[in-house]
C-alpha cells in the first residue's frame, strides 16, 4: 500500500443546481452549492469536511460518489471519473449518509444486509460470512432478525455503517455519521471509522463539530458557502488564531444587534454567542484585547456585565474565524 | 445492463415486503373478491358468454390498475423511503432492481385471477368453463408482465420527481378503456385505434378473450397473432423504459432530486 498515492483528486469543482422547474409558477433561483474547490486525498487517509448547514459538504460527497455531475472542474476518484465510469467506480466505493432513512425498515436487518449484498454482487460463497462478520462488527447480531422499525436510533445507524461495507470498498463517503446519536454511541462510531482507516481504508467525511474532526481526521477542509476556507491537519488548523486572542464577556443579556455591533468592531474576526443560565456569553476572537475591552464594555453598557476574561484561542475559534462572513 | 441476480434479489425483496406489510393484501386479495362478489351479484341471472365476459372484464382485468400501479410505485416507494440513493450508489442499475419488482407484481396479478375464479366456483357455484384454459394462462401472465412493464415506464418518472403519481392517475384509465379490458374495443370511436393498438394490453386482452369464448376473434388475427404482438409491444416497451431510465437518472443527477420527496 502506498501511502502517498492519492485516491481522491479534486480540481476547481463547482455545483450549481439548476433552478428547479415546476408547471406552475417560476421555479426559483439556481444555487451555486460548490465554488471551485480543489484538495487531494491520500489512501488511508481520514479526510474531513467541516461546515455550516448549507456549506457544499453533501454536495461534494455526492459529487464524488457518482450520485451528482458536477457543473465543471474535475474529480478523480481511483483515477476514475464519477460522472462517466460510475458503473465501475461504485463496485469499489460506498456512501453511507447520516439519518434515519436510508434503510428498508420492513425488513431485517439481515435482509437489508443481504439485499445491498447482492446489489454488489458480493460473491455467493462469501456473502453469508461477510454479512454475519459486518453484523458482528457493528454489535448488531442479536438483533440481525429484528425488523428495522424496532431499531433504534443507534442501531439504525450501525446498520447503515455496515451497508456501506458490504462491498469492502477501498474508499467510504460518511455524511454526518454521527448525526443524532447519544454521545457514547456516537464515540464508539468513532472508534468503528478509526478502526476501518487503520485497516487501510481511505474515508472523506463530513462533521459539524471541530472536536470530532480533531479526534478523527488526519486532515480537514474548512467549508463555507461552498469555499474552501482553510486545509491541512487538525493542528494546523489553529494557524488561523496563532496571533489572536480571545476575549469571553458574560453579561445578564446580549443582544443579536449587540452581537453584531461587537463583530463589527476593528480587529474582531468572529463572535458566537450562547445562552447559558440566566445569562449569555459572547466569545470574540479579536486580535489586540486590551484595547477592544473598554470598547466592548461601553457597548454593553445596561447589560449587567458579570465578567470579562481573556483567553487562549482553540481549534473551535479558529473554525469559527475561518467560516465567519468576516 | 439487465443483472440476473440483482432482479432475484428485489423480487425476493418485494415478496418479503409483501408478506410483512398487510396494506397490501386489500388491494392484492381483498379488492378482487369484492369486485368479483358485486359483478356476480349483478350479472348472476344473465349466465352463458356475458357471466363469463362479466367475470373477465370486472373480475381479472378489472384488476389491472393493481399491476401498473404498484410498478410504477416501486420507484416512488424507495424516493419516500429514502432508500433511492443507496441504490442508486450501487453498480446495479435502477432498472434491474425495478424489473425484479415489477415480476413479482405480475405474480399477485395472477393470484388475484385466481381468487376470482375461486370466489365465482365455489361461492356462487358457477360453473366457469373455459374454452382452452392452458392458452388463457399463458396469456395472462405475459399480460401481465407486459403491465408491469407499462408500470415500470410510469415508474421511471419517480427518479425524478414524486410527481409522478399524478401522471400514472392521469393515464391509468385510459389504458383501461383503450385497451378493451373492461368494454369491448368496438364500442369506442374509430379514432381511438391507434392508441388501442399501441397497448401491449389490448393485445394480451384479446388473446384473453379468445382463449375463454369459443369463435371469439376480434381483430381477426387470432389467439397467436395475438400473443405475437403483444410480446412485440411488450419489448418495445420495455425497451423505453429502459431508455427512459438511463435518461431520467442522468437527468437526476444533474438536478440533484434524487432525495427530495
Ligand atoms: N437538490 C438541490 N437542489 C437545489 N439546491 C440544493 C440541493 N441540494 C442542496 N442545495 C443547496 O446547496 C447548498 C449546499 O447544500 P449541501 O447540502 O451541500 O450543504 P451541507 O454542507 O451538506 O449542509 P448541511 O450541513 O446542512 O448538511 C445549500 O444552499 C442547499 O440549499
Ligand atoms: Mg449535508
Amino acid at each position: 500500500m502506498n501511502e502517498n498515492e492519492i485516491v481522491i483528486s479534486v480540481k476547481d469543482l463547482v455545483k450549481v443546481y439548476p433552478a428547479a422547474t415546476h408547471l406552475l409558477g417560476d421555479g426559483g433561483k439556481e444555487k451555486l452549492a460548490v465554488d471551485r474547490i480543489s484538495f487531494d486525498i491520500h489512501r488511508g487517509e481520514i479526510f474531513g469536511m467541516l461546515g455550516p448547514n448549507g456549506a457544499g459538504k453533501t454536495t461534494t460527497i455526492k459529487m464524488l460518489s457518482t450520485l451528482l455531475i458536477p457543473t465543471s472542474g474535475t474529480a478523480t476518484v481511483l483515477g476514475m471519473d464519477p460522472s462517466k465510469d460510475s458503473m465501475k467506480l461504485r463496485s469499489r466505493i460506498n456512501l453511507v449518509s447520516g439519518g434515519e432513512r436510508g434503510l428498508y425498515f420492513r425488513l431485517t436487518g439481515r435482509q437489508n444486509l443481504d439485499f445491498f449484498s447482492d446489489m454488489y454482487q458480493v460473491p455467493r460463497e462469501k456473502k453469508k460470512k461477510r454479512v454475519q462478520d459486518l453484523l458482528d462488527l457493528v454489535g448488531l447480531t442479536d438483533s440481525a432478525d429484528i425488523r428495522v422499525e424496532n431499531y433504534s436510533r443507534g442501531m439504525k445507524q450501525r446498520l447503515h455503517l455496515a451497508r456501506g461495507l458490504v462491498n469492502e470498498p477501498e474508499v467510504l463517503f460518511l455524511d454526518e455519521p454521527t448525526l443524532g446519536l447519544d454521545p457514547e454511541i456516537a464515540r464508539e462510531t468513532r472508534a468503528l471509522i478509526k478502526k476501518l482507516s487503520r485497516e487501510g481504508m481511505t474515508i472523506m467525511l463530513t462533521t459539524h463539530y471541530m472536536f470530532e474532526a480533531d479526534e478523527l481526521c488526519d486532515r480537514l477542509a474548512i467549508i463555507s458557502n461552498g469555499v474552501i476556507k482553510g486545509i491541512g491537519s487538525p493542528y494546523s488548523m489553529k494557524d488561523a488564531v496563532r496571533n489572536d486572542t480571545i476575549i469571553e464577556v458574560e453579561a445578564g443579556e446580549i443582544t443579536q444587534s449587540q452581537k453584531e455591533q461587537m463583530k463589527a468592531l476593528p480587529g474582531v474576526s468572529a463572535v458566537s454567542l450562547e445562552s447559558l443560565e440566566g445569562r449569555m456569553m459572547a466569545r470574540m476572537v479579536v486580535m489586540d484585547a486590551a484595547t477592544l475591552i473598554p470598547t466592548v464594555a461601553s457597548l454593553l453598557e445596561g447589560q449587567r456585565i458579570i465578567s470579562i476574561k481573556v483567553d487562549q484561542p482553540t481549534l473551535e475559534d479558529a473554525y469559527l474565524k475561518m467560516v465567519s462572513d468576516k | 445492463m439487465i443483472n440476473l441476480r440483482a432482479v432475484k434479489a428485489a423480487l425476493k425483496q418485494q415478496a418479503t415486503h409483501f408478506f410483512v406489510d398487510p396494506q397490501w393484501v386489500i388491494p392484492s386479495i381483498i379488492a378482487p373478491f369484492i369486485f368479483t362478489t358485486v359483478t356476480l351479484f349483478l350479472f348472476s341471472h344473465t349466465g352463458g358468454d356475458l357471466l363469463l365476459y362479466a367475470i373477465l372484464g370486472g373480475g381479472v382485468l378489472g384488476m389491472w390498475g393493481n399491476t401498473i400501479q404498484s410498478s410504477s410505485w416501486s420507484i416512488g416507494y424507495d424516493r419516500m423511503n429514502g432508500t433511492l440513493e443507496a441504490i442508486m450508489v450501487t453498480p446495479t442499475s435502477l432498472s434491474s432492481v425495478v424489473l425484479g419488482r415489477c415480476l413479482w407484481n405480475s405474480f399477485i396479478g395472477l393470484l388475484n385471477a385466481l381468487a376470482v375464479f375461486l370466489v365465482a366456483q365455489f361461492a356462487f357455484g358457477i360453473d366457469v368453463t373455459l374454452r382452452d384454459p392452458a392458452g388463457f394462462i399463458i396469456a395472462l401472465v405475459l399480460t401481465l408482465i407486459s403491465l408491469s412493464v407499462l408500470g415500470m415506464v410510469f415508474g421511471a418518472f419517480y427518479v425524478v420527481t414524486r410527481a409522478s403519481s399524478a401522471l400514472f392517475q392521469m393515464l391509468e384509465f385510459p389504458v383501461y378503456v383503450l385497451s378493451g379490458a373492461v368494454y369491448s374495443l368496438a364500442i369506442l370511436p374509430e379514432w381511438t385505434r391507434p392508441f388501442s393498438y399501441v397497448i401491449p394490453a389490448t393485445w394480451g386482452a384479446e388473446a384473453l378473450k379468445i382463449a375463454t369464448f369459443t369463435g371469439y376473434d376480434s381483430l381477426g388475427i387470432g389467439y397467436w397473432g395475438a400473443l405475437a404482438i403483444l410480446a412485440f409491444t411488450t419489448v418495445i416497451f420495455l425497451a423505453l423504459s429502459l431508455r427512459l431510465f438511463t435518461y431520467l437518472e442522468e437527468k437526476a443527477k444533474v438536478s440533484g432530486t434524487l432525495v427530495r420527496y
